[in-house]
């Protein structure tokens, strides 16, 4: 579990996919939010589910962004 | 006491509209008028996971019963808007009954665009609501012969996923290349053939000309005397908003031209979604979007203007798709493109499109690729900046 979403809140169109996909990290106000941590994989689920493609993903081991 | 807030419709522009209201601190009364029997619902499932069966109908709601008590949300469901007599400040229902508001909402939405020669047909459907997705849905068994007149987006999903179901697919379109006038011949040729290679029957450049059947389609009959032999058709051949209620109160029956905020011309009135024609900034005309982030950002920038803020600039549109288990994205404004760069594979469903106008990009469309949306999305922009400063009169 070192993968950190990030939501850019001028992306973001609360679509809620990641909600959907991850509600332990997510969850859905004016935008989606980041409210807790889960694997990795499942971050990247939601990540590469977002229609809005407004959450990046980091890896805090490395600092890279994995995500877009 | 103060009306408060009255929303019709019950679809996405509407709840973020009400959602935005709650969060803003909005404390009077805010009621929305549904016209279906269901609370407000996502509508994108249903040509996807809801008529597969494999998204529960349960799923597509907003948010739960419960969020609509606790926010003081009241829901009137299956009750549409009649009529509006902006002076007195009324909404009617169908039986009479009026609704007084001090702010409104318009947010009716869109109808499926319909052909009259399929009226009155049982195997015909028109895909909308949860109603619709349901019954279409019963007929989708596998063997079932489907014929979709129109293929756009919503024809194309509905292909796909009736596909994945078992039926066999016939889609007709009246255009040489389906999607042509949105996204170009190029990339309009490669949709159709994505399509054929999944085993869709597209049949490109001819006209519906009528029916066999009785109470039932059982033959549809093309111009150039081509007949297709069905179980099931469905019509997708784009929508017209649901204004019709508006007929009288001085407001457009044919959508509802607003300011970038959702203002109509009339005190206290709004409106959003596929029921509105908002202001384009960038190119300074009234135009529909009909799509899914528009509905969203309008309904919440109507709120705002109800409450005295502004919301920012509007985001570049932006639409996906989900068919054949490929992701297609969009941002930004395809027709407008002169030319189209293309990089990747197409043939292998892996690559993205740059429309270009002028030297400019000003869409992008991937097909497999999401990590590419963020960076066409900042060389759009860009070109659109840099757009506005040539124009800057001296």
């Amino acid at each position: 579990m070192t993968y950190v979403p990030v939501v850019d809140p001028d992306e973001c169109s609360a679509h809620g996919d990641c909600v959907e996909i991850a509600p332990q990290v997510f969850r859905l106000d004016d935008t989606a939010v980041v409210i807790g941590v889960g694997p990795d994989d499942l971050i990247m689920e939601a990540a590469e589910a977002c229609p809005a493609v407004a959450i990046s993903v980091i890896d805090q081991e490395t600092g890279e962004t994995v995500f877009p | 006491m103060d009306p408060g807030v009255l929303i019709v419709g019950g679809g996405l522009a509407g709840q973020r509209c009400a959602e935005t209201l709650r969060r803003r601190g909005y404390e009077g009364q805010v009621r929305m008028l549904c016209a279906e029997e269901e609370p407000p619902y996502d509508r994108p499932p249903l040509s996807k996971g809801v008529l597969a069966g494999s998204v529960a109908e349960e799923s597509v709601g907003f948010r739960p019963a419960a969020w609509y008590e606790e926010n003081g949300v009241e829901l009137l469901l299956g009750s549409p808007a009649a009529g509006l007599e902006p002076g007195a400040r009324l909404v009617f229902l169908a039986d009479g009954e009026p609704v007084p508001y001090a702010q409104l909402l318009i947010a009716s939405g869109g109808e499926p665009r319909r052909l009259p020669f399929l009226e009155g047909f049982e195997n015909v459907h028109y895909l909308r609501t949860l109603a619709d997705a349901r019954r279409l849905r019963t007929g989708l068994a596998p063997g079932a012969r489907l014929a979709i007149v129109g293929a756009g987006f919503i024809g194309q999903e509905v292909a796909a996923t009736a596909l994945g179901l078992g039926a066999e697919v016939t889609m007709i379109e009246a255009m040489e290349v389906p999607l042509a006038p949105i996204l170009g011949a190029e990339l309009g040729r490669w949709f159709a053939e994505l399509h054929r290679a999944e085993g869709v029957r597209l049949l490109t450049g001819v006209l519906l000309e009528g029916a066999d059947g009785s109470r039932r389609v059982e033959r549809l009959q093309l111009a150039d005397g081509t007949r297709v032999d069905c179980d099931v058709v469905v019509v997708g051949i784009g929508t017209v908003p649901a204004t019709g209620w508006l007929s009288g109160s001085g407001l457009g029956e044919r959508g509802v031209e607003v300011d970038a905020s959702g203002r109509t011309a009339l005190p206290g009135v709004f409106a959003a979604g596929d029921a509105s024609v908002p202001f384009d900034h960038r190119f300074r005309v009234h135009a529909r979007t009909e799509h899914w982030d528009a509905a969203a950002w309008q309904g919440a920038a109507a709120a705002l203007a109800m409450l005295g803020e502004q919301a920012g600039a509007p985001p570049l549109p932006s639409f996906w798709s989900d068919q054949h288990g490929v992701r297609i994205q969009s941002v930004g404004h395809p027709h407008l493109g002169d030319s189209v760069l293309i990089e990747g594979d197409p043939a292998a469903r892996d690559f993205e499109a740059v429309f270009v106008r002028g030297g400019r990009p000003v869409a992008g469309l991937t097909v497999g690729r999401p990590r590419s949306i963020p960076a066409l999305r900042k060389r759009i922009e860009a070109g659109h900046q840099a757009a506005r400063e040539e124009e800057v009169p001296a």
